[in-house]
Order: structure tokens, then sequence, then C-alpha cells
């Protein structure tokens, strides 16, 4: 039910209790794994270490029939994410003894340079890789990574740029760009990316957060003002459950009584701030009570300016 | 689950007996030249009864419902994907000690 657009509470839940199975030897490796794969989350050593155990049972592995290339793929990424290059250049040696002349190989090996640092020589690879499919999104993608990866943030704006010129709707890209602007302070680029994504998918809550997020943090009345009509839409996504939210909308009413207090504006509905008030004491008084008193300050502080 | 296929089957079995009978029924009053009002009460109550059957067998056969509500608390998106196609290697990670035992074994 949830597309791609991430994992639900119990899905997450799942795959804990799943990694906590398989780590005590209770079995579900493969579930485990094809979990990891559905959800794209980053676990690169129970996936490396559980991958090694199927791959190296040879009982297991003829069970798995053809799936088995695909967890060669995803262990050899995993190894290349623990720094494991040895298991990844077997991996990969195994999967281009299979499939000579795939892209999907090639663009392995390109990663596999990558993971070991070296850069002109995983460039020559991609461009060579790029000549003969010249629309391949995944390979684009990777130039972004390299250059983010070497810590040329602007190159790999300007090539992100190019790339959502042609795959616009390409939300991951979005994503990415929004938080390489946030990571250079432009926050008016970040909040046009983040415009894209809300666009695109309307229905995920963390995308208006991390927008009204940015419209806050440039301040002025405006902004802020939109900002909290974006953390009142996420809260009723989420059902008043996302403490980020709630914090952002107590904290944008407090902004507006303090940035009008000077000029008598008409009378802002107080109702959205004593209500995300005190949904938010509920919370922590549910889930962390001890922390409640410095919250209730916090609050106190807030309303009196 | 096989309870359920059973029921199911009978369900299906009474539906297409009162169709059959319903036919018979008009062939019967095509012969005596009778204008056909509706079929036998004794059909319909065999098709209501066919009918609540196939229904519940409908609803027990399959395992679990998946469910569809986008606010309810299981299918709320808690986290986004963490963007795996722009992920890079050289984060902090490297300085962890490596597990020299995996190997992966040819």
């Amino acid at each position: 039910m949830v597309g791609s657009g991430g994992a639900s509470a119990s899905e997450a839940a799942q795959l804990a209790r799943l990694e906590e199975q398989a780590a005590h030897g209770g079995g579900g490796a493969w579930e485990y794994l094809c979990l990891v794969r559905r959800l794209k989350a980053r676990r690169p050593e129970p996936v490396l270490r559980l991958g090694l155990s199927l791959l190296n049972d040879s009982k297991a592995r003829s069970k798995l029939g053809s799936e088995e290339w695909t967890l060669y793929e995803q262990v050899a990424i995993a190894a290349m994410d623990c720094q494991n290059i040895d298991v990844a250049k077997d991996c990969i040696g195994k999967l281009k003894k299979k499939f000579p002349e795939s892209l999907r190989v090639g663009r392995l090996e390109g990663m596999l340079l990558e993971a070991k640092g070296a850069w002109a020589e995983a460039e020559r690879a991609y461009a060579v890789l790029l000549e003969n499919n010249p629309n391949d999104q995944l390979l684009h993608k990777r130039k972004i990574a390299m250059a983010k990866a070497q810590g040329n943030t602007t190159l790999a704006v300007d090539y992100l740029n190019k790339y959502l010129e042609i795959f616009m709707a390409d939300h991951d890209a979005w994503r990415e760009l929004a938080e390489i602007y946030v990571s250079l302070l432009m926050y008016k680029q970040a909040a046009f990316c983040y415009e894209e994504l809300i666009l695109a998918q309307p229905m995920v809550a963390l995308y208006q957060i991390s927008y009204a997020d940015v419209l806050y943090t440039m301040g002025g009345m405006e902004n802020i003002q939109t900002a909290k009509k974006y953390y009142s839409s996420a809260l009723k996504l989420t059902g008043g459950k996302n403490t980020r939210a709630l914090y952002g909308a107590c904290l944008c009413s407090g902004a507006i009584n303090q940035l009008s207090k000077g000029r008598n504006k008409e009378e802002e509905s107080s109702e959205l701030q004593a209500l995300a008030a005190e949904v938010l004491t509920k919370e922590y008084k549910r889930q962390a009570p001890a922390k409640v008193p410095i919250v209730t300050e916090m609050l106190k502080t807030m309303k009196l300016s | 689950m096989g309870l359920g296929f059973v029921v199911g089957i009978i369900g299906g079995f009474l539906i297409a007996h009162a169709a059959f009978s319903t036919i018979q029924y008009r062939g019967e009053l095509k012969i005596m030249e009778e204008q056909f009002t509706g079929p036998p009460f004794n059909v319909v109550i065999e098709l209501l009864v066919g009918l609540g059957l196939c229904l519940w067998a409908g609803l027990a056969v399959p395992t679990k419902f998946l469910s569809i509500l986008p606010h309810s608390d299981e299918n709320r998106v808690v986290s986004l994907p963490a963007n795996l196609d722009f992920m890079v290697f050289n984060h902090r990670g490297k300085v962890l000690p490596s597990n020299p035992d995996l190997k992966l074994k040819i």
C-alpha cells in the first residue's frame, strides 16, 4: 500500500524482528534479504553476514535458483558498503562469468572502483558504459554520486540539474538535489525542489515537513505562515503522531506571535498552538516521562514571548 | 481453508441448480401457456442460500486482507527509503574494523 513512498511502521518493525531472529540463528535469512530489497533499506552489515552464509552453503544456494544472482548483486553492494573489497570482487567475478556483456555487471564494476577510491578509473569505466547506453538513469546517478563523494558539490549540483532536465519525474533525484542545496545553505532552491516533491507525492507527510523546515529556516512572516500551514497539513496526514510536525506547529505559532508583537495584526487563532502543545505534552508523558518538565518549560516560554 | 472451499463449491452448485430449475420452470409455463412472473418461491430461497454460502466462502478462503486505509497505523509512512541510487562508499564506516572471516567460498 506504500508504493515507493518508504517504510511504514509495521514494515520497519517486521524488518527489525527478522534481523533479530536471523542474527540469533533462527532462520528467515532469505525473507530478511527480500524485505531489505523491497523496502530499499540500507543495512550493509546484516545483509553481508546473512547473504554470505546463504551463498557459502551450496544447498541453500541451489534452492534459490535464478534469484541467486540478485543475491550476489545485493551482497556485492553490501560488501562495498562495509569496505570488504575482496568479497565484493569475488561476487562481481562470479556475476561477470555468468553475464559477460551485461550493463548491470558493468555498473557494479564501476561501483567497485568507486569503493576502492580509484575515481579516475571509475570515471573512465562509466564514460565507456555511457557511450553505449546514453539513456541509462543509474549510470548518470552514479556519476552524480561520484562527484558528491569527491566533495565536489557544485559539480554534483550541475550534473543533477542536467539530469533532471531530462528525467523530470525522478523523485529520488529531486530529493537528493534538495538535500545538497540545504547542505550548501541555498534554501530558496531547496524549497523549489521540495515543492516538486510535494506535487509528485502529496500524501507523503515527510516531504511537507522538510519543506516547512526549510521555510521556517528562511524566516520572514510569510514563510513562517506558509510553514505553519504545511506543518498542519503534515499533522493531518500523520494523524497528529509526528513529533517533529507538532514541534514545528508550536514553534511557528510562537514565532508569528513574536514577529507580530509590534504591529496589531488580526488575532491569529491560537487554537492550533494550544492543541499542538497539549498533544506534545501527552506524547512525551507517554513515551519519555523524564523529559516532560523540559517540554513544559519550553512551551511556557513560547506562550509568553 | 478447506472448509471454505467446500462451502464455496456448494454455494456455486446451489446457484447453478437454481438457474437450471428456473429454466425448467419457464419451459413448463410455456407448455401451459402462462405468463412468467418470477421463479417459484423455493427457487428464490435456494438462490439466497447459495448467495449466502458463496459470500461466506469468498471472505473466508483468502488468508488475510491487507489494510487499505492510508491513515491507519500500519500503513503510515514512517521513514523514507535511503536513496540507494546515490549511495557513496567513502563514509566514516571505513574506519570500522572489517571482519576478516567474511569470505566468499568459490
